[in-house]
């Protein structure tokens, strides 16, 4: 049984008269790439920040790590890494002396003596691809390079859990590609990741969950696998499509060019039957939802988006 | 937290560029003196500057007179004001705050850094003063001996002592600009304004000083009892002042700090 | 996690802590003197002799008559027109110190024996040198002559019982004292009544206030602080800082310069009141308590400069025979005898009781003791 890395009860959050978040139940287990996907403006930062103590709830409560926040941030955070809408560094000072910095600053203090600090810098910079940074200031750096600046920032007290909000802002493809892996490496390691994006794509390459926030509310929250579950349709290619979709008749409940989209029970049958048929089948499938189409379905009233999406 | 703090001050090149600015006026005064020779008349002036042609020992006295006034809590209150405002500004404030650092430990640390930002000021300034006061200015042992202001002779220990015990004084006076600084830098986004508002406080309180009818606010005003480190060179000390400064000063922490910790640890991190 | 309701909460502790703060500061301050019924004119005798009465402390000032800066007499217009802050150690009338508090130094005065020693920082350091003067007989005030228990002996010297009575006592410098209210009872006065606070333990006078027509003192003196004990010889005799010379002066200031050179001789009366025995020379001083004038020969040189910072005075009145200020309950008239010497006259008197004084002198200038014949009005004494 995994056990929960961040529920959330009804969390709440109020500026002024904007409800930013309203009555979200979060749900992230131990081991999950949690995709949290929401339009701009949508809640998703705010809510980061209230699971980190830096926005204190309206209403509602939350546990991160199995302990409530921001009670407990003490106990909490340090086994936490982040990032939090852009990386934040000391302008003036090197990346290096930016994470010795941080990695000095808590409760806890330095951990180990300076050589074991060091090594430790080392290691995360390495890891983020850093590996080579000179003495430059931090004002010299490019955005993708702050943003693994900041990341590694957020690796180095080896956390249990990684929030990370945008975490491929300003890195070119390459860089995103590096960075995925990077997370995926920590996960099979046992990091639970929850990522914050509101790029379909990233999430549905990486994540195992997914949550959607709209508005401010949690419109969904499960599996991947089971969002992409089958639809009960059969997706059928052919070399004619043209008898086939008349073999079938009413049970061809879509066709788009070549694919046809099939209700059928049983696939070997209807494979059996077209065959016969004489048409040559090329693909038989289950027909599965893509993610985009499950978030646009839930994201309630969105109907312009709908048309830039497709 | 607190070394992490001074670490960055310490590091940080804008520490020492504002002290040597700070520290450019009373060199720059004392060249002036050395050259022209022409001291303030008596009863004009700041303290010890009529004195020092005589003796260049007291010139770090006289340059403590000539920063506190205003230098000195400008510098201060700019510090302090960077204090929050500016992490936020950088964008660095919320990952201090989720490494975890405590929201009071860090307003803490900060005091502390600027408390010894001032130090370390006021060092500096009194060091080169001696420095250049003794090797521009006159030589105490060609003239009259070292005198309190109630014309008692002061041995050369006292003299140490008395002008180390102002240094001490001078950097406490900026603990209340400090506190009110850094409570501005929780309660606005840029440092600019935090130090702006900080600086206005320092300005109403010499107004307020000048004015009769504000006679009943006068021994709660921040700037009060600023230079009542001069009260060291008399004999016997006259300590009236200088405690009610210290105590003063002192208030003005406890309200403002907790003023800052009140709106800070309350507060909603949202940059 | 209420975030709101938990901001109040500590915003609530912050501003309780500061209310309890100032409650406890206004509690302390208006803390309730305790009173004696000791009646007015024993506690004026007991204030009389309290002189011998050895103590120390720190004396606020604050005058408020705008003075004209004449030269020789600017370090009286500083010492009625503006704060003075003085600290003070009292051994007894011959062995005191006076030191008046300046942001960048200091002015003291020694007094041992009959010798007063004037040390100033910084003309004192620049130049090396201190002064010190024989007691002169008439001299211009000084800042010894602020100290509550200085003034308040000087007000009630000569006073009559009826002049005298019990006002509620105060906390001053965090003891209790018992108050005492003088109306003077000479018409020529100006002086309407002066207030005196003195320590009930030991008689020593801690606050003066000398009021004119107006609602507010025109001069009020009071200890910040006080202590009963009797200072060290050591911290009242002067012992001169290394390189520096105390040298005697034979002159101290303007008055006791005429009292001792010019060749007039005052009248012995003026303006119906009879002069003292505090007179000396060509110097005459009249009445008694706080309703004197001081009467002094002054020639061109003396003379010209005051008259002109004189008729600068707002309200100022000037004619061919003499020039008339009034700052307050202060007088102060310069006569013109033709060839610019005149005498001048000033005290705590009406106007017309001034220029009664200066029309009865400006005859007189160059003759001696028959002076114009003068004639009484009122019941004075």
């Amino acid at each position: 049984m995994t056990e929960p890395v961040i529920r959330t009860a009804g969390l709440t959050k109020r500026f002024g008269r904007v409800t930013a978040v309203d009555g979200v139940d979060l749900d992230v287990r131990e081991g999950d790439v949690y995709g949290f996907l929401g339009a701009n403006g949508s809640g998703k930062t705010t809510t980061v920040r209230m699971l980190l103590g830096l926005v204190l709830a309206t209403r509602g409560e939350a546990e991160v790590l199995g302990r409530p926040m921001p009670r407990h941030r003490q106990e909490v955070l340090p086994q936490v890494g982040a990032l939090v809408e852009g990386p934040g560094a000391y302008e003036s000072m090197s990346g290096r002396a930016n994470l010795r910095l941080f990695d000095a600053m808590g409760s806890a203090g330095p951990a180990g003596g300076r050589r074991t600090r060091e090594r430790r810098i080392g290691e995360v910079l390495e890891r983020v691809g850093l590996g080579g940074i000179d003495r430059r200031p931090v004002k010299a750096y490019s955005l993708g390079m702050r943003q693994r600046l900041g990341l590694a920032s957020a690796l180095l007290r080896s956390p249990r859990l990684l929030v990370l909000d945008e975490p491929t802002n300003g890195l070119d493809p390459q860089g995103i590609h590096e960075i995925r892996e990077l997370l995926l490496e920590l996960n099979r390691g046992g990091v639970t990741v929850f990522l914050s994006s509101h790029l379909l794509a990233e999430i549905e390459q990486m994540c195992t969950r997914v949550g959607v926030l709209d508005r401010g509310r949690l419109v969904l929250q499960d599996d991947l696998a089971a969002l992409q579950g089958p639809t009960g349709r059969t997706e059928v290619v052919t070399d004619d499509p043209g008898r086939a979709a008349s073999l079938l008749g009413d049970a061809v409940e879509g066709r788009d060019g070549d694919r046809l989209l099939v209700r059928a029970d049983d696939t070997g049958t209807l494979n059996r039957r077209l065959v016969e048929a004489g048409c040559r089948v090329t693909l038989l499938a289950p027909e599965r939802r893509t993610l985009e189409q499950v978030v646009l379905a839930a994201s309630a009233g969105a109907g312009d988006r709908r048309e830039r999406a497709s | 937290m607190i070394r992490v703090e001074l670490r960055k001050l310490l590091c940080s090149r804008r520490t020492w560029v504002t002290i040597a600015l700070i520290d450019a006026l009373p060199v720059l005064v004392a060249v002036l003196l050395a050259v022209t020779g022409v001291g303030p008349r008596p009863g004009t002036g700041p303290a010890f500057l009529s004195a020092v042609l005589t003796d260049g020992t007291l010139y770090p006295l006289a340059a403590l007179a000539m920063v506190v006034p205003l230098f000195l809590p400008v510098a201060v209150a700019v510090t302090a004001g960077e204090a929050v405002a500016g992490e936020g500004q950088a964008g660095t404030l919320r990952y201090v705050l989720i490494r975890p650092v405590g929201r009071t430990r860090l307003l803490v640390a900060k005091l502390v850094a600027v408390v010894v930002f001032a130090l370390l000021a006021v060092v500096v300034v009194a060091a080169t003063a001696y420095v250049v006061g003794v090797l521009l200015l006159g030589q105490q042992d060609v003239t009259t001996g070292t005198a309190t202001f109630s014309g008692t002779s002061l041995t050369t220990p006292e003299l140490v002592l008395r002008t180390l015990m102002s240094l001490a004084y001078a950097m406490l006076c900026m603990l209340g600009v400090a506190a009110i600084a850094l409570f501005c830098s929780t309660l606005v986004d840029t440092p600019l304004a935090a130090a702006l508002g900080a600086i206005a406080v320092l300005i109403a309180s010499t107004l307020l000083l000048t004015l009769d009818a504000a006679s009943a606010l006068h021994p709660w005003l921040i700037t009060r009892y600023w230079l009542a480190f001069t009260d060291l060179f008399r004999d016997p000390i006259f300590w009236r002042d200088i405690l009610r400064g210290i105590g003063l000063q002192l208030l003005y922490v406890a309200v403002f700090l907790g003023a800052a910790w009140a709106n800070f640890t309350t507060k909603d991190v949202t940059r | 996690m209420g975030g709101v309701r938990s901001a109040g909460r500590r915003w609530l502790a912050v501003t309780l802590g500061l209310a309890v703060f100032v409650a406890v500061a206004v509690v302390v301050r208006s803390w309730p003197a305790a009173d004696d019924d000791v009646d007015a004119a024993t506690l004026a005798d007991r204030v009389q002799d309290s002189v011998d009465r050895p103590w120390s402390g720190y004396v606020v000032s604050q005058g408020t008559l705008a003075l004209p800066d004449a030269d020789r007499f600017s370090s009286v217009g500083d010492l009625l027109g503006e704060q003075t802050r003085l600290r003070a150690w009292w051994r007894g009338p011959d062995a005191w110190r006076v030191d008046e508090l300046r942001p960048a130094g200091e002015v003291g005065l020694r007094h041992e024996g009959a010798l007063t020693t004037e040390w100033s920082y910084e003309t004192g350091i620049a130049e090396g040198t201190a002064e010190r003067y024989r007691d002169p007989d008439v001299r211009l005030p000084r800042t010894v002559d602020l100290l509550p228990p200085e003034l308040a002996r000087h007000v009630l010297a000569g006073v009559r019982d009826d002049e005298v009575s019990r006002i509620g006592a105060r906390r001053l410098a965090g003891r209790d004292a018992l108050g005492l209210r003088l109306v003077p009872s000479l018409p020529q006065a100006s002086v309407r009544r002066v207030d005196v606070w003195a320590d009930a333990e030991t008689s020593v006078p801690l606050s003066v206030e000398v009021y004119g027509d107006g609602d507010d003192p025109v001069l009020s003196t009071a200890f910040a602080e006080f202590d009963d004990t009797e200072p060290a010889a050591s911290t009242v005799a002067f012992d001169p800082p290394r390189g520096v010379v105390v040298e005697d002066e034979d002159v101290l200031d303007i008055v006791d310069a005429v009292s001792r050179f010019a060749e007039a001789v005052p009248p012995r009366r003026l303006a119906g009141l009879p002069r003292t025995r505090d007179s000396a020379g060509a110097v005459g001083v009249y009445g008694r308590g706080v309703t004197r004038v001081m009467a002094l020969p002054l020639d061109e040189r003396g003379a010209g400069p005051l008259r002109e910072q004189l008729a600068l005075t707002p309200g100022a009145s000037v004619t061919p025979e003499r020039t008339v200020a009034v700052l307050g309950p202060l007088g102060v008239l310069v006569t013109d005898d033709g060839d610019g010497d005149g005498w001048l006259v000033t005290g705590l008197v009406t106007p017309e009781t001034l220029v009664r004084a200066g029309r009865s002198l400006t005859p007189s200038w160059a003759f001696t003791t028959t002076a114009a014949p003068m004639t009484t009005t009122g019941g004075t004494p």
